[in-house]
């Protein structure tokens, strides 16, 4: 697997390669250092609930009364109600100058009731704070587990208010796509660009088997993924210890989640040197290997929504790389390891079978 | 002396769809030799070549080196085969010493001294980066990676683009090489440039081997061309010479084919005032139609 092609592409690449560590680095260690304001201005926007109370009639009908607190230069108030907390259906329930409504309860189902002051004809109303007919809830939970977020949170409950869910949502949405990209690109131009620029005939007249020049490219690509994988930890365990976070998620967890994503990569390198075997373009080899990661992300996605469609998740390489499990329930899976490892090696073989067969192109 | 065969191609056939490649070519290139494979751009020679190497899978036929399966032992017999390809690129941005050490040690023979020896008659600057180079100096690369690894069968794709002073040197590396016992398989489009290294000549046309001639019957049949212009009156029958086949007379200016008897013919042209002069091979395509005339006309009919 690791030999002199390897070295080589290393060696060549070694700039490229050094640039794009040092994005990981700053990006995994700042992304941290912006938690705890991250933290505060949701404190904040949370808080704004206690401010708007709403009191449920104890029978299954009855009246509600929602009163808030007034705000000082308020000229009237406004009501939203929705079922949604994100409000994009919202209908006015109440418009005027009072600090309290108070209507009957004639739905069963959940609804949300955002509070918004206005101050005067030419600002936008702000939001005084928003109530949910379901007690003692917090009302971004529901956001948190929709269709949405499932993607990233494996639908698990989770709290932005957390450094383990922030980590789970800012961090881990970004890397797989920095990450994933990256080696797809970079899968994708070691082989087809030795397509592209007549370099195969020299590599193919030297006592090299076709087998053992794509398993070296495909060590070059292990030993990049694994060096970003070591560098994001660093970043990230860094970060973390900056803001006196460890206690909280520990750098073991960390490891563990970013760990879980060598074999994912695998399987995106293994994708991208079968389309630059199959297609000896660097640009179609791309194309259609960012389709994949992009597609498979989107079968993950679809696959929450409903019970119906699970069995998109099962098809998609996300499902088997779950960093939540290992931050939120310190559950690491070595049955997702081991699945995505044979698949990239299955890959690899039939990525090594279709170069055997092929014509290489003057 | 038994003739040794190092690389045998049977009924060779390579097609692209329904163009074809190469077809029922059979050609043995001997142990020793250096065999010249002729023929016009687009006539299936680095075809041949690719399919020889395993580059590209034959559609038909057989080809053997060193008595081994081309497709099967491709990888053992690569060990003993080196390879100019006739359009390639380098590395990027390494220098061209560390490319040829890089080849080198995927090649797991060969020597640096070799390697650094080649640059020097070639006049090669090892401290460059590869990205640098021209493509005279691109091409030297090639030649040094080729041959530095000292394997036994030599394969060039057209190998030219090189200043004429180290052409020569080139030629005379591979003299060299053919001394050590080297065997080498060199393609060209032009005759002239291969004549002066190769002992056979094998021909290559609309991807069907035409001929696999003797370097030296090929020139005794085809001859050379002479081209004088005199500054003195001329009669034609002065130059009717032994050796001389064909004369034409253009305003002064006389040409000539001659197969043998080239001193005679510079001797009596001699006798008078020359006011220029010039000595050529037939060009492929004027071998074609001359030592071919026969095969043409009757493709022409055909068409």
């Amino acid at each position: 697997m690791l030999g002199r092609i390897t070295y080589m592409e290393l060696r060549t690449g070694w700039k490229g390669l050094l640039v794009f560590g040092i994005l990981i680095l700053v990006v995994s260690a700042g992304m941290v250092q912006l938690f705890p304001f991250f933290q505060d201005s949701l404190t904040e926007q949370l808080e704004g609930e206690n401010k708007v109370n709403l009191e449920l009639p104890n029978e299954q009908r009855g009246n509600i009364t929602l009163s808030w607190e007034p705000l000082e230069n308020a000229t009237s108030y406004m009501v939203l109600e929705d079922t949604r907390v994100s409000m994009v259906t919202a209908k006015i329930a109440y418009s005027g100058e009072g600090t309290s409504i108070t209507f009957e309860k004639d739905f069963e189902e959940k609804r949300y009731y955002a509070v918004m002051a206005v101050i005067d004809e030419t600002s936008d109303p702000v939001l005084i704070g928003i109530a949910t007919t379901e007690k003692g809830e917090d009302p971004f939970k529901e956001l948190l587990e929709s269709p949405v977020y499932a993607g990233f949170t494996g639908g698990r409950s989770i709290s932005m208010l957390e450094v383990k869910g922030f980590i789970t949502l800012e961090f881990f949405s970004w890397w797989w796509m920095l990450a994933g990209l990256f080696i797809a690109y970079l899968s994708v131009s070691v082989i087809a660009s030795d397509f592209e620029n007549k370099r195969m005939d020299v590599m193919l007249s030297t006592p090299i088997s076709r087998r053992r020049y794509l398993l070296e490219k495909f060590g070059a690509m292990s030993v990049i993924a694994l060096l970003m994988i070591l560098v994001a930890i660093a970043g990230l365990a860094g970060g973390l210890t900056s803001i006196d976070a460890l206690n909280e998620i520990s750098a073991a967890t960390v490891s563990l989640s970013l760990i879980g994503c060598l074999p994912f990569l695998m399987v995106i390198a293994a994708v991208g040197m079968l389309t630059a075997v199959l297609f000896q373009k660097v640009r179609t080899g791309m194309g259609v290997t960012f389709a994949f990661v992009f597609a498979e992300f989107f079968l993950y996605t679809f696959g929450g929504f409903s019970k119906s469609l699970e069995w998109m998740k099962t098809i998609s390489i996300f499902k088997y790389w779950d960093y939540s499990s290992v931050i939120i329930d310190d559950l690491f899976k070595p049955g997702d390891f081991i699945i995505l490892t044979a698949l990239a090696v299955v890959l690899i073989a039939i990525c090594v079978w279709a170069f055997e067969k092929k014509d290489i192109p003057t | 002396m038994n003739k040794v065969p190092v690389l045998e191609t049977k009924n060779l056939t390579k097609m692209y769809g329904n163009h074809v490649g190469v077809k029922d070519l059979s050609l043995t290139v001997y142990k020793g030799e250096i065999t010249g494979f002729l023929g016009p751009n687009g006539a299936g020679k680095t075809t041949t070549i690719r399919t020889c190497l395993a580059l590209i899978a034959k559609t038909a036929g057989e080809i053997t080196i060193f008595g081994l399966d081309s497709h099967k032992d491709a990888v053992a017999i690569r060990k003993k085969t080196g390879y100019l390809p006739g359009d390639f690129g380098l590395i990027p941005s390494v220098k061209v010493r560390s490319y040829l050490k890089y080849l080198l040690s995927l090649r797991e023979c060969g020597s640096k001294k070799k390697m650094a020896s080649l640059a020097e008659r070639l006049e090669l600057d090892l401290d460059r980066k590869t990205h640098e180079l021209s493509k005279g100096n691109k091409l030297k690369v090639g030649i040094v990676q080729t041959l530095m690894a000292d394997q036994e069968l030599i394969i060039m794709d057209e190998p030219s683009g090189l200043d004429p002073l180290v052409q020569q040197e080139f030629y005379r590396i591979l003299r060299e090489e053919k001394k050590q016992g080297k065997t080498i398989f060199t393609s060209s489009h032009n005759l002239a440039e291969v004549e002066s290294v190769c002992d056979r000549v094998a021909i290559i046309r609309k991807g069907q081997l035409v001929v696999v001639e003797d370097i030296q019957v090929l020139r005794e049949k085809t001859g050379k061309v002479l081209e004088v212009e005199f500054g003195d009156p001329v009669n034609i029958d002065e130059l009717k010479l032994e050796g001389v086949s064909e004369i034409h007379q253009d305003n002064g200016r006389f040409v000539l084919t001659i197969h043998e008897n080239l001193d005679g013919v510079i001797g009596a042209v001699s006798n008078h005032r020359i006011l220029n002069m010039s000595l050529k091979t037939y060009s492929l395509e004027q071998l074609f139609l001359k030592y071919y005339a026969e095969k043409e006309n009757h493709e022409r009919g055909g068409a």
